[in-house]
């Protein structure tokens, strides 16, 4: 089995963090390099682990958050040589000044940590303001995207970091990992001077109602004879919807037509008869769903706990983390 | 081109199959780091990114996409045409001295021609081979069409993100699971590149986006199937916190305990100063706004150090490289399996 960090020591700070999205985020690239096989010890405050009573809360007692992101570590003290840590500032400089590589989480850079949450970091970024239904408000992207993107470009780094070998310090802003990953935004502006904006022209991908749930409606311009043929409706063959800008301009009348051949059918029959025709329509899954989900059922995904596995298949095989928690 | 050889991943060679986001930006980390990359497209396959809203026919508009630019800065650029077996055997060629290739095709394209990951890692045992895919590489969705947003509803995200009755998707302009996989498959390559260090084996990553997103959820498949599942919850913090969006003027106000934000759109965003101190869009050498790097390294500072080659442009240094002979490579130039145009005019 794959262990690319075996043999390495992880020192995960998560729960000596500052602030809530910087423990998330170091938590996530803790729990990355425990499933690539290192050896993770988490330290605790007095109060014990800070995630222990944070939502999601399971029925028989504990978080699923903690269940999630502490698999595969140990708890202990920040004693002994270790390769990596992994923090916010305050902490790495109380617990990690002589580890090599120390991995250092922050809210704009090296030092700059006004407060802050995940929500704050989505609204700063754009990531808040260009999502969401055309004519609501924005919307959060669910979860804890924020911090986990974060504490994947983390992990990145520091594996970046231990291949060179030597000292280094890997620098992760929060709100830069927003940024970077909504780029069209933020590229818009500076390449054509303009931003796509929440609701504007380009927000033709929405959810529709179906009998037993919502499909996401995803397509191209090239998928629209497709989806046209799909619904099957000769209305739609009116000049009046023949380009993206004419559906645009007469949206009313174009949902007015699609939305009932939707609501008569469920998310399955709209999925099979959309990508027959390949247009990339698929069912909104719930995340209770999701676990019995024939595709992950099929690749092992997930386990029956609903763990999911680290979601690589390396040479068919999955990266199984060793559960040691001694906790 | 700057090179500095105390990158991470200096002496690394990548060639990059990757289309659109989701494989050439996370070549584009690899880059950043340090390593060398090959942009691979076939005169009759560029990058779609290269079609542009303000691409100008009777020009090589091809070549002044700023959307394709901004993601592929700084890599080598050959074209060359993987359906036609002599294009084919010069990848093989170029494969003998890669340590990395990174491809998101269309399952099953790279078995038609023959470069099947298994095929491959048989004949280059050291060769580090990320796949990135929608569903992946096996199970009965394997085939399903999906782009970024689609991968929102099927991996649960979709349902749970939404400030009203009907679940959100982030669609064109966001498409994260697109985004967030670089993050992720640029550090799996990574630690792949360690595993070979280690044993000296490479490795196939076989990486879906779909189970990528449901990853990112980890902890609300733990809640559903211990019978708890979280509702949708707007825009309320899943971890309690009383945080909302308010109405603030003519915009939108983000409100937690302890602070406040204001929700920005991409003209507040280009213009804030945390913005134009950070790292998430950079400069090329040339001036022209870069995808930038997701982190920092004190000591072997990281750089958009080269601006964007044009399609073609290191078609003969890199087939040079790769053993061919120049009459070799003039061979396959005259059999328009070797190019610097695309064999079709611009794709709406």
């Amino acid at each position: 089995m794959a262990a690319p960090l075996a043999g390495k020591r992880v020192l995960d700070l998560g729960a000596l963090c500052a602030q809530q999205p910087h423990a998330l985020a170091a938590s996530m690239a803790a729990m990355l390099c425990a499933s690539y096989g290192a050896e993770v010890v988490r330290p605790l405050p007095e109060g014990g682990e800070p995630l222990a009573n944070t939502p999601p809360l399971l029925p028989g007692g504990g978080s699923a958050l903690d269940r999630f992101l502490n698999r595969g570590k140990r708890t202990g003290a920040a004693a002994g040589p270790f390769d990596v840590a992994i923090g916010d500032d305050a902490a790495l400089a109380a617990h990690a000044a002589d580890v090599p590589i120390r991995t250092r989480i922050s809210v704009f850079g090296p030092g700059e940590d006004p407060p802050m949450s995940e929500l704050g970091l989505l609204a700063l970024s754009g990531l808040l303001g260009i999502v969401g239904e055309a004519s609501g408000p924005p919307a959060r992207l669910a979860g804890h995207q924020a911090a986990y993107s974060a504490g994947l470009a983390a992990c990145t780094g520091l594996l970046a970091a231990l291949r060179a070998g030597g000292e280094e310090i890997v620098d992760v802003s929060l709100f830069d990992v927003a940024a970077w990953l909504n780029w069209k935004v933020a590229a818009g502006v500076l390449v054509l001077g303009t931003a796509p904006v929440r609701g504007g022209e380009r927000s033709d991908w929405h959810t529709m109602p179906a009998k037993d749930g919502h499909v996401a409606l995803v397509y191209q311009e090239k998928d629209w004879p497709g989806l046209r043929e799909t619904v099957g409706d000769p209305r739609l063959l009116d000049a009046r919807f023949a380009t993206a800008a004419l559906r645009r301009a007469n949206r009313p009348e174009f949902l007015a037509i699609l939305t009932p051949w939707f609501t008569a059918r469920t998310r399955d029959e709209i999925t099979v008869a959309a990508q027959a025709r390949r247009v990339p329509i698929g069912p909104v899954k719930w995340p209770v769903e999701v676990l019995t989900d024939a595709q992950n059922t099929a690749r092992g995904f997930l386990a029956s706990d609903g763990m999911p596995q680290l979601p690589i298949g390396w040479n068919g095989r999955r990266v199984t983390p060793e559960v040691a928690d001694a906790a | 081109m700057l090179r500095d050889s105390n990158l991470p991943l200096a002496g690394i060679k990548v060639v990059d199959l990757g289309w659109l986001t989701a494989g050439a930006a996370s070549s584009t980390i690899l880059l950043d780091l340090g390593a060398e990359v090959v942009k691979l497209e076939g005169p009759g396959a560029i990058d779609p990114f290269r079609n542009w809203d303000g691409a100008q026919p009777d020009t090589d508009w091809w070549n002044h996409s700023p959307w394709f630019a901004f993601t592929n800065r700084g890599k080598r650029s050959v074209c060359l045409d993987l359906k036609d077996p002599r294009g084919q055997e010069a990848l093989l060629r170029m494969l003998e001295d890669a340590d990395v290739l990174v491809e998101n095709y269309r399952r099953g394209i790279l078995a038609k021609w023959g470069l099947d990951a298994a095929t491959l890692r048989r004949r280059f045992p050291r060769l580090v081979i990320a796949s990135i895919s929608s569903q992946g590489e096996d199970g009965p969705d394997r085939d399903m069409v999906s782009f970024g947003s689609t991968l929102e509803a099927t991996a649960g995200l979709a349902a749970l993100t939404g400030s009203g009755e009907a679940p959100v998707i982030t669609g064109r302009d966001v498409n994260y699971p697109d985004q967030v996989v670089c993050l992720f498959a640029s550090g799996a390559i990574i630690a792949a590149l360690l595993e070979r260090d280690r044993t000296g084996e490479g490795a196939h990553l076989d990486l879906s986006q779909r189970e990528l997103t449901s990853f990112l959820l980890g902890e609300e498949l733990i809640a559903a199937a211990a019978g708890a599942p979280s509702p949708r919850l707007g825009n309320a913090d899943p971890a309690g916190a009383a945080e909302r969006v308010v109405a603030d003027g003519t915009g939108w106000r983000a409100e937690w305990p302890g602070g406040s934000a204001p929700v920005r759109d991409g003209v507040a965003l280009a213009a804030a100063d945390d913005f134009l101190r950070g790292t998430a869009v950079l400069r090329s050498p040339d001036g022209k706004p870069a995808k930038g790097i997701p982190f920092r390294l004190t000591n072997r500072p990281l750089a958009v150090r080269d601006a964007c080659h044009t399609l073609g442009a290191d078609n003969h240094a890199v087939l040079g490289e790769a053993g061919l002979t120049s009459e070799d490579i003039t061979a396959l130039e005259d059999a328009g399996v070797l190019a610097v145009a695309p064999r079709r005019g611009i794709v709406a």
